[in-house]
């Protein structure tokens, strides 16, 4: 089967475990909705008749049938708090969430590619010390430790930047001061250990014959390191973007909380602490699926760069 | 990604010691510097307890002076007290849950590395591959919407989403010591299966597992303390430094410290065993054996 191929079975059988882990353990947990939902004095006649009307009495492979049924309409069912659709939570944190994530993922890899470049151009220099310490410093921080750091500094001490979006509600786009902070946060991770990657396959390839062979044929430095060592560089590094995704993920909710901004992380963690089980479920499904997406496209570029890798599948 | 990874030499090595530990890497200053920065909050979180005395009166929230060094949080409580008292959590937690992913992890992956029947091997492998595409802290908050896990249920949450990366590595780098002579004529002789999975090749790949536990931890201690940001795995009220960075955050421009010391000490307890991890990869006998 041709490369391409089994990439993207793993990729839909990864899909249908996100959709079956969520399913199953938003299920088989004790303590079902119901029981959530009746309320302080949960009798139980109460709780029958929200689990009647809930459907919550019908078997459970029924109920995973009818859910991911619905899945592929983009039906994703009724908040048990609100009794608004699931999916109208989504739209009101998708703008949020985005406006976050389209800056983070624009500057994750030249930020990255440019620092790991440098480095490596730099072996055992100063430039390249600085550069090696603090990525392999900070990329073990959590984001809310060093947000609250950030925070403290240039919105407390200095005065440069709001310290939360608090305040600006969805329209996110017109203070973008308020984004300043919460991108940084959440690139820094991801930049620090895409970083020391891009360094380490950089040096390996400024090293090689061919970077010696193509610079005394007189072709250009610049061109040397970017169109040919660096599409080899990138391959060790693609074997951490499965991580890199996640910490996206995992960095969007902690970034949205400690800012307080309404986008999908803020959502889930409101659904967590109602435990409002059909939003917790399809916002999980929702991570779970841009994850298994971001890891498909990266694995995909990458292996359009430096074939012989193989990465994934 | 895992199979095609582990197979290669190359890929081994930089999941097992990460990039740059090669001939290539530069060295960051020997052990001192990681060991300076992780010792202030590790023996603070270990021998912190130990040194409180009885909770005193609770003041007014969120004040500074009055008797408290670093003033009161939230709800009026010493923040100096429970900056002691905060730290044993994150580190035993973090300590927990890597210990128990290998526990799982080990015998997992060195049956996939010593069995000859493929079929153990995907079985075993393949659907850690897929787990591996859920997002660690949503499997986290998916558990604690239905159910709110004690420190010892985050320690089980966050040892399982480790399982199948550290169960990757012990099998790559088991498979590579499995297919060594030693091991045929072990298995020629008739040694038992645990003698030659822990006897010999346990103890080939034992440095290789240590240096993964070493970045596992730092890990686990990053999860542990987001969970705990998050609220899940604590209570309310605990005293935890990550709880106290969430619950005191309304007051950062009244009374900073109570935010920003526990802030400081889980960056520095992140930071500087990362450091002292590579640092001590980094050393000349710890260095992977090229073949």
């Amino acid at each position: 089967m041709p490369w391409a191929a089994r990439r993207l079975l793993l990729a839909g059988a990864q899909t249908a475990a996100v959709v079956l882990l969520v399913f199953a353990l938003t299920e088989a947990l004790p303590g079902d909705a119901a029981v959530a939902l009746a309320g302080d004095q949960p009798d139980a006649e109460r709780i029958e008749a929200v689990r009647a009307a809930l459907h919550l009495d019908r078997p459970p492979l029924e109920r995973l049938l009818d859910w991911s049924a619905g899945l592929f309409h983009g039906d994703l069912g009724v908040s048990l708090a609100s009794g608004r659709p699931v999916s109208t939570y989504l739209a009101d944190g998708f703008g949020p969430t985005l406006l976050l994530a389209v800056p983070t993922v624009v500057l994750l890899v030249p930020a990255a590619v440019g620092l790991g470049v440098l480095a490596a151009r730099h072996e055992g220099r100063a430039a390249d010390r600085i550069v090696s310490a603090v990525t392999l410093g900070l990329y073990a921080v959590p984001e809310f430790a060093l947000g609250v750091l950030l925070v403290t500094v240039f919105a407390l001490r200095l005065g440069w930047l709001p310290p939360t979006a608090l305040g600006y509600g969805t329209d996110l786009l017109a203070h973008p001061a308020a984004l300043v902070l919460p991108v940084l946060v959440l690139l820094a991770r991801p930049v620090c250990s895409l970083a020391r990657l891009v360094r380490a396959g950089m040096t390996d390839a400024l090293a090689s014959p061919y970077v010696a062979q193509a610079l005394r044929c007189g072709v250009p430095g610049m061109r040397v390191r970017y169109a040919h060592a660096l599409p080899n560089a990138i391959a060790p590094a693609a074997q951490q973007l499965a991580r890199t995704v996640d910490w996206l993920v995992c960095g969007v909710v902690v970034v949205e909380a400690l800012f307080v901004i309404p986008g999908l992380g803020t959502v889930l963690m409101n659904a967590v602490a109602e435990r409002d089980v059909p939003v917790v479920q399809g916002l999980a499904v929702v991570f779970g699926l841009a994850t298994v997406l971001l890891n498909l496209g990266a694995d995909l570029v990458t292996h359009r760069l430096a074939p012989r890798t193989g990465a994934a599948a | 990604m895992a199979l095609a990874l582990a197979r290669s030499r190359r890929g081994l090595k930089a999941l097992v010691v990460g990039p740059g530990q090669g001939r290539t890497r530069t060295r960051a200053g020997g052990l001192l510097p990681g060991l300076l920065i992780v010792g202030v909050p590790l023996v603070l979180a270990l021998a912190g307890p130990l040194f409180t005395g009885e909770a005193g009166p609770r003041g007014t929230s969120l004040t500074t002076g009055d008797g408290h060094r670093l003033g009161t949080d939230f709800i009026g409580r010493d923040v100096g007290r429970q900056v002691l008292l905060g730290g044993r959590s994150v580190v035993l937690v973090a300590l927990a849950s890597t210990a128990l992913a290998y526990a799982v992890a080990l015998p997992a992956g060195f049956v996939c590395a010593l069995t000859r029947r493929r079929w153990v091997e995907e079985l075993l492998m393949r659907p850690l591959d897929v787990l591996l595409s859920v997002p660690s802290l949503l499997l986290i908050l998916l558990v604690a919407a239905a159910v709110a896990p004690g420190p010892a249920g985050l320690a089980l949450l966050v040892a399982l989403v480790n399982i199948p990366d550290t169960a990757r590595i012990v099998r790559a780098a088991g498979a590579e010591a499995a297919s060594r002579p030693a091991v045929e004529a072990l298995r020629m002789q008739g040694e038992s299966w645990a003698r030659m999975a822990f006897g010999y090749v346990g103890r080939s790949v034992a440095r290789t597992l240590a240096a993964d536990a070493g970045v596992r931890l730092t890990g686990a201690l990053y999860l542990v303390a987001t969970a705990a940001f998050l609220g899940v795995g604590v209570a309310q009220d605990a005293a935890d430094w990550a709880v106290m960075v969430d619950r005191n955050r309304a007051g950062l421009f009244v009374q900073p410290w109570a935010v920003v010391v526990p802030a400081l000490l889980i960056v520095a307890l992140t930071l500087g065993g990362n450091l002292l991890v590579d640092a001590a990869l980094a050393r000349p006998g710890t260095k992977e054996k090229r073949r």
